[in-house]
């Protein structure tokens, strides 16, 4: 059985925020090597200040009251989570070439690498997950 | 009622995956056979305490629900190692309900009220040197825990004590296709 697990993060929003998280940190509490790539939006989920204050879907504002209630953590509370558990963040190079944002813009902690360096990652994880 | 625990976690208020983390985290205060109660109302907790000790390899033994509240009962287990069994006199499973001998269950109390042998008398192994004069030496005595391995400390203890009628029970509760009683 493989004890690793290989996320993608390409997308910025809220929900997506929640899956990529939610997903890692119980796949680290149970005791998996964890990796997530961040690319294009996805690295909003990951961004100091973009952190904070990742959108709602539109249509789905009305759910704010619904994760206050629920007691949900926020996102830089399962991002300090993850990262305690030993979860490794790699932020797409070629995406902050693009984007031009530098590990600067990133919370500390990050690594920084290409498509290789995923796959090479999770050429023996499972599962792999795309969010 | 309430179950003799080791450690307590209260991980009520809290939705996914903050159950699993925080037992994560707990897990790691105790020592191998201990038991750890985490109280939850996450509702969705109670599959994935159970999915999560099946992972990493402790022992789930149940979910007790009053009022909203969940309570886990998971035991510490490193998965490793296969311990040698060594007391020879042995009896196998399937013998012991057609004898009129005493079933001694050495299991934690919270194994044992979540499913056990109707009529098998509990006191774990923590207590049993305290406990031994609720026990007839003359009567024969079947030790059973969940796989042999603390029956057999505990019948080695026994026969050390006197007990010449002992016999550990092999394989333990994992292997019994019978009823199981509770007492929850």
């Amino acid at each position: 059985m493989s004890n690793k697990v290989a996320i993608i993060a390409s997308n910025g929003g809220l929900f997506d925020a929640y899956k990529v998280f939610n997903i890692a940190t119980a796949a680290a509490a149970s005791e998996k090597e964890v990796a997530i790539f961040f690319t294009f939006e996805g690295l909003n989920l990951i961004h100091k200040q973009g952190m904070h204050a990742l959108p709602m879907p539109a249509g789905a504002e009305h759910y704010a009251e619904g994760f206050a209630k629920a007691n949900v953590p926020t996102i830089p509370q399962l991002v300090e989570m993850a990262q305690e558990l030993g979860v490794t963040f790699i932020a797409c190079q070629m995406t902050m070439d693009v984007m031009s944002l530098s590990t600067d813009d990133f919370i500390d902690g990050i690594a920084v690498g290409g498509a290789v360096t995923f796959l090479e990652f999770a050429k023996d994880a499972a599962p792999s997950l795309t969010f | 009622m309430s179950m003799k625990v080791d450690f307590q976690l209260d991980a009520k208020g809290l939705s996914c995956p903050m159950p699993i983390v925080k037992t994560k985290k707990a897990m790691a205060d105790l020592v191998d056979g201990q038991i750890l109660e985490v109280s939850a109302t996450d509702k969705g907790s109670k599959a994935d305490v159970a999915a999560w000790a099946e992972t990493v390899g402790h022992q789930y033994i149940g979910t007790l629900e009053n009022d909203g509240v969940l309570k886990h009962y998971i035991r510490k287990c490193t998965n490793d190692l296969i311990e040698e069994v060594t007391f020879d006199q042995t009896i196998d499973l399937e013998q012991i309900t057609n004898r009129d001998g005493l079933i001694l269950d050495v299991r934690e109390e919270a194994e044992f009220a979540f499913g056990h042998i109707e009529g098998a008398k509990s006191i774990p192994i923590s207590e049993l040197d305290t406990r031994l004069s609720e026990l007839d030496k003359e009567q024969e005595i079947y030790v059973i825990c969940r796989t042999g391995k603390r029956s057999d400390m505990a019948a080695q203890k026994l026969a050390s004590r006197g007990f010449a009628k002992v016999f550990n029970v092999l394989p333990g509760m994992t292997s019994w296709k019978g009823d199981l009683t509770k007492n929850i």
